[in-house]
């Protein structure tokens, strides 16, 4: 379980987090939406250490990482992998060395054995064909399941996807949602999913939290929200650009 | 006082990246593909602009010189050697420096600047990859073997350059150029050190400014502008400092 508690961040005069609290159940997916500047990228990237709170705590799995150090978190990114919006698949090597590098950097294993437990892994995401292709040789969809198989490399208990379909056309996308369910159903995974890909929100997601003016609008299941009457939420739900919804 | 605070947070930014290279460089484990990919970007790549630079500048300064000394003695057989300690210790590294501070420097800025703004940079922390030691680490051991070889290089060609305006405009016959008696070894020592110097601080001050990007392509831009900015007067300031400090030493008699 993952405790947010109280969450503020500001960058300068902006305040992005403004109070967020939010816990996460295991093996949930959860998926935390909001329009675009919400704060949803932020709130995760406090998770894994990518970004530091200025005020609140983090509790994960009952330990305070409030005050982690960079070195601290190396342990903690093995548990808890991400999956970030761009796919940031590092171009100067192939697919198969960015699956194999977190294996070799955090297990310290030979480079023959990190190759060989990265063809597996890309093989989970139905990439092994393609292992020894540039990032640059493929498509947006393909390197995001690339991205997803690298995030897998260490088994992780907690995966956090930043925009996993953004940019995606609808059929990579439904195959990125299957991968996550799939990825949740078989190994028990706990998924935290930013987004706004309403067709995903409400495919894949067990819980909804939607921040909105850095703070937790609603927390609820995908039913709840389609019932819930809050003129924001109906406005972000149903996607329509006229409402209350500041801009 | 905003001026001099950034000065002064900028600084720091850039000593703690310089104490984590060393760091890494000293403690870390040393991945040579790397390291010699930028050795060949930072001085294979860079041979033609430092030729074409150099050459140019070894003859304007030894038409100019020459024309002087014409004009005031009417003799420039002392040409060569009086233009040689000039190159060896103050022209060729600085000028080394300058320009590999503008071609490798907003290379190196642009590269991490897009790594971080793309979050590679994140994604590389997320992998136990620590960021300088992955980045700035083969850049910072390139350049500083390669600076000093592209000094080198630089120099002597700013020499040969001055020999044949001197032997084209003046007259000066090369054997009489090719004088070596002005040039001692602090000179020398001076003008290699100056390039190791510039060769370690240039990848640092472009990396820090590579990590300090933020937003999107005009981040980038920024990025690499400050990078160049930031380059060009550390290897003006350093030109000076060490200059300075050589001379401490002559006057001493060290």
């Amino acid at each position: 379980m993952i405790e947010f508690i109280d969450i503020h961040k500001a960058f300068g005069a902006n305040k992005v987090l403004d109070g967020v609290s939010i816990t996460v159940q295991t093996g949930q997916i959860l998926f935390i939406i909001g329009k675009s500047g919400a704060g949803k990228s932020v709130l995760v990237k406090h998770l894994v250490g990518l970004i530091r709170q200025d005020a609140g705590r983090i509790l994960f799995e009952g330990t305070d990482i409030t005050n982690y150090r960079e070195k601290d978190f190396y342990e903690m990114r093995k548990r808890c992998a991400m999956v970030f919006q761009h796919s940031t698949l590092f171009d100067s090597m192939t697919l198969i060395e960015n699956v194999a590098l977190p294996i070799r950097k955090h297990r310290g294993v030979s480079r023959a054995e990190a190759l060989e437990q990265a063809h597996a892994k890309l093989a989970l995401v139905h990439m092994d064909h393609l292992a020894d292709r540039a990032p640059g040789e493929i498509g947006d969809g393909l390197r995001k399941r690339v991205a997803i198989a690298r995030a897998l490399t260490l088994d992780p208990e907690y995966v956090v996807f930043d925009e996993p379909t953004t940019g995606l056309d609808p059929v990579s996308a439904v195959r990125v949602d299957r991968l996550i369910r799939e990825m949740s159903d078989r190994t028990g995974v706990t998924s935290i999913v930013v987004s706004h890909d309403l067709r995903s929100i409400f495919g894949i997601a067990d819980r909804i939290v939607m921040l909105y003016q850095g703070k937790v609008l609603l927390d609820g299941s995908p039913s709840e929200y389609r019932r819930c009457e809050n003129p924001v939420v109906r406005q972000f739900v149903n996607g329509l650009p006229e409402g209350p919804m500041e801009l | 006082m905003g001026l001099l605070r950034f000065v002064l947070e900028e600084l720091r930014g850039i000593a703690r990246t310089f104490g984590l290279t060393l760091y890494y460089v000293f403690r870390g484990r040393w991945r040579w593909a790397p390291v010699l990919e930028q050795m060949f970007q930072v001085g294979n790549r860079s041979v033609f602009f430092i030729l074409v630079t150099m050459g140019f500048l070894g003859a304007i300064l030894n038409f100019q010189t020459g024309f002087q000394a014409m004009r005031l003695f009417g003799d420039t057989s002392l040409l060569g050697a009086a233009t040689l300690p000039l190159l060896v210790r103050q022209l060729g590294p600085t000028l080394c420096g300058l320009m590999v501070a503008i071609r490798v420097g907003t290379g190196i800025a642009a590269e991490i600047g897009s790594m971080v703004v793309t979050e590679q940079v994140d994604a590389l922390r997320m992998c136990n990859a620590q960021p300088v030691d992955y980045l700035i680490k083969p850049r910072f051991i390139a350049c500083t073997i390669m600076v000093p070889v592209l000094w080198v290089i630089g120099t002597t060609i700013a020499f040969l350059c001055g020999m044949y305006v001197t032997w084209a405009s003046f007259h000066t016959i090369p054997a009489t150029y090719m004088n070596f008696d002005l040039i001692r070894l602090p000179d020398v020592v001076e003008g290699a050190s100056k390039a190791l110097v510039f060769g370690m601080v240039i990848p640092v001050i472009a990396g820090h400014s590579g990590f300090a990007a933020r937003g999107g392509s005009e981040g980038v831009g920024s990025a690499t502008t400050q990078a160049v900015v930031n380059a060009s007067l550390a290897v003006i300031a350093l030109d000076f400092l060490l200059g300075g400090i050589a001379f401490l030493f002559k006057t001493a008699g060290l």
